[in-house]
């Protein structure tokens, strides 16, 4: 679907935020690497997904209201067979604000990046990255530049990273391809330019896998209703 | 982007001709009167008006009742006033057609409540009348080169290449003293306070097209208009350094910036990112600011991040190597060609490597010659590190040792001194690579300001030279990625 189409119809519905897979299909139309993935609504419909996709699966509740997902467990990891599928999906459909279950194939890798914009009342949109997973404000290891960005100042971005040796080869798994990873943040840039609308993202996480291949797994994109000065 | 400094809207408030005086009167403890007495004996060369209602002669100058009563329009106005007057004498000063003023009164956006309101009608004053002004709440501007200083502090030391925007005012006045020390001085340095009107990036824009303005130096508080100040310190820091202190970024500094400036500041790890971006190298302390401004104006930029060290004690050679590698910089092994140059003047207690620790010298010319002129010429080192330790009484012996009196043998020390330090700025010229130095000795002895003033940075302890060097290699760094 395309970027405007998305954010408008959510706008109407007086809408604060895009839901993970409306926030996934924005990005993927600015061409971020993201997990695919299936919204379903039956059982059927998640059995025939993990048909297509394959297991180990993962599975999590969907929903305009719902944020904070791994806090609220409404993540089921892991899932190898229909029978667990099932399970996870029969519990995350119940839950309360679910508008449907997003059924996507586990993404291998353990090193996890956080990548996002905000909007600065002095900067404007500004671009950001940093070691991500659940530990993100703990670690506090981030880097802004203001948008929009280029793919030199994009890399200059993972270079100022205290932690930047997770991105070089670690411990048996290749280096990150940064120029894929520079190429999201140059697309971060330009949503914050273009899509007046977004106040914010957050695309947490970014898992880096074993061959040094990025996919997101989780976003959010945040609303603003009317235009604000840059 | 401005060619010539005269074509920027701000040129006449920095370069006036002729300045009325609101504020001053005879009482000499009233500020106005402090800062138009310190107005004065910088030796301004243009005319000066006092403005005054009641007295006719101020500090031996004739005044004048009212704005409308100068006889010229005057290029720039100074308020030292109470603030309930300070609007209506800007419109009395639009009407008389004078376009630059400089407003020290304080007690607007700052103080909240009614001041808000106060600094709006300022505003919209100004606008209607075309005025540029500085301040609210700033102490206005120096420039030692046309021998203008509108501060309360008497400027000290001569003209020279740095040039200030600050959110402080003291980060002016206390720095006339400080600098002069290290042989450096300002070429304009703006003290811009509630930055109602002329703010941070107007100064940056000037100071961009100043000729006498060879590096920049920001305190920043908070910055207003962002996205301007990212576009414009990129087409500078192209062409002239520029290193900026934020303190906005930590809780408490930005409460105490919001009460001092009334500015909104930042997240810390935004201004990193932004200052990286812009070419802005970010210093972290106030004496940081000034030891990058002197080490970025008057050092040729470092080519890498490789430092050769000098030294002739173990001590000071390890602790600056070690401060190298905390701060990002290499020590790289000596070429082969280098320590065969070296083992001519390195007797056998000393350590030909990196750090070069000569121990003592075989003879002391070497020391300023011939050992520097080997490591700069060595192509794995970009800069040279230096530790001095030549007070005067240690050439003075010697010398007094041949039978001189002590006058003549000073004469001769000091000359000698200044031949090596001369020595040392000549290699720097021709190698063009950064030469910086580190004493724990006064900074004020005779050698460390023969070096200053040569254009050789010395710094107090290794650590804060090699954070200079860094500054330098980083600038370095910036620009060409901004370049590339």
């Amino acid at each position: 679907m395309e970027p405007e189409k998305i954010l408008e119809k959510a706008l109407l519905e007086g809408r604060k935020n895009l839901t993970e897979h409306e926030s996934k299909q924005l990005l993927a139309a600015y061409g971020l690497p993201v997990a695919r993935e299936v919204l379903t609504q039956s059982l059927e419909q998640a059995l025939s997904a993990a048909a297509l996709l394959g297991y180990p699966l993962a599975a999590k509740a969907c929903g305009s209201k719902i944020a904070h997902k791994s806090e609220k467990s409404l993540v089921r990891l892991h899932l190898q067979d229909d029978a667990a599928l099932e399970k996870a999906f029969q519990e995350l459909a119940n839950s309360p604000d679910a508008e449907g279950v997003l059924i996507s194939p586990m993404i291998a890798g353990n090193r996890e990046l956080v990548l996002g914009l905000v909007r600065d009342s002095q900067f404007g949109p500004c671009v950001m990255a940093g070691l991500g997973g659940v530990l993100t404000e703990v670690i506090n290891d981030t880097a802004f530049r203001m948008a929009p960005v280029n793919e030199g100042e994009a890399l200059d971005m993972l270079d100022e990273l205290n932690g930047k040796a997770i991105l070089g080869p670690f411990r048996g798994q290749a280096g990150a391809d940064k120029s894929a990873l520079a190429a999201c943040l140059v697309a971060l840039g330009r949503i914050g330019m273009e899509q007046e609308a977004v106040k914010e993202i957050d695309v947490n996480p970014v898992i880096l896998g074993p061959e040094g291949s990025i996919t997101a797994v989780d976003a959010l994109v945040v609303l603003q209703a009317r235009k604000v000065k840059p | 982007m401005i060619n010539d400094i005269r074509l920027s809207p701000l040129y006449p408030m920095v370069n006036p001709q002729s300045i009325a005086f609101l504020g001053a009167s005879n009482n000499f403890s009233a500020m106005g009167s402090t800062i138009f007495s310190s107005l004065r004996k910088a030796g301004f060369p243009g005319r000066l008006y006092p403005v005054h209602p009641k007295e006719k002669v101020v500090q031996g100058i004739a005044a004048f009742e009212k704005v409308e009563d100068l006889p010229e329009t005057p290029d720039l106005a100074v308020f030292v006033l109470p603030t309930r007057l300070v609007c209506e004498t800007l419109e009395a000063c639009g009407v008389k057609g004078i376009r630059h003023v400089i407003i020290v009164t304080a007690g607007f956006r700052e103080v909240g409540g009614a001041g808000l309101e106060l600094e709006k009608q300022l505003v919209e004053t100004a606008k209607k009348w075309g005025i540029r002004f500085l301040g609210p709440n700033c102490i206005g501007v120096t420039n030692p080169h046309k021998l203008l200083n509108t501060t309360f502090m008497r400027s000290e030391g001569s003209a020279g290449f740095i040039g200030l925007a600050s959110q402080s005012g003291s980060f002016v006045t206390q720095m006339f003293n400080y600098l002069d020390r290290f042989k450096v001085g300002f070429s304009t340095a703006f003290s811009v306070g509630n930055s109602a009107d002329v703010d941070i990036v107007d100064c940056l824009e000037y100071l961009g097209a100043c000729p006498h303005t060879k590096v920049i130096a920001l305190y920043v508080e908070g910055l207003v208009r962002g996205r301007l100040f990212v576009e414009t310190a990129k087409r500078i820091s192209i062409k002239k350094p520029i290193v900026a202190l934020y303190v906005g970024g930590s809780e408490t500094g930005r409460k105490a910036g919001f009460s001092h400036t009334g500015t909104m500041a930042g997240p810390d790890r935004l201004y990193d990112g932004i200052f990286r971006q812009a070419g802005v190298v970010r210093a972290r302390s106030v004496t940081e600011l000034f030891d990058f401004a002197r080490a970025l104006g008057s050092l040729p930029f470092a080519a890498g991040r490789r430092v050769a060290i000098q030294t002739h004690s173990g001590g000071p050679g390890a602790a600056a190597a070690d401060a190298c590698g905390r701060t990002g910089l290499e020590v790289p092994p000596l070429l082969p060609k280098t320590i065969e140059k070296l083992s001519a003047f390195v007797p056998h207690t000393g350590s030909i490597a990196n750090p070069v620790d000569i121990t003592y010298s075989k003879n002391p010319m070497d020391f300023f010659s011939q050992i520097p002129s080997a490591l700069l010429e060595d192509e794995n080192a970009d800069m040279l590190l230096v530790y001095y330790l030549v007070p005067l009484a240690m050439v003075l012996r010697p010398i007094m040792s041949m039978g001189l009196d002590e006058e003549t043998a000073a004469a001769h020390a000091t000359r000698w001194l200044d031949e090596q330090a001369a020595s040392l700025a000549d290699l720097m010229g021709r190698h063009n690579k950064p030469i910086a130095g580190f004493t724990f000795r006064s900074i004020t002895e005779h050698f460390p300001q023969a070096l200053m003033s040569r254009g050789i940075p010395v710094f107090q302890g290794p650590e804060k030279a090699v954070r200079a060097l860094w500054a330098c290699y980083e600038y370095a760094r910036l620009k060409s990625r901004l370049l590339a």
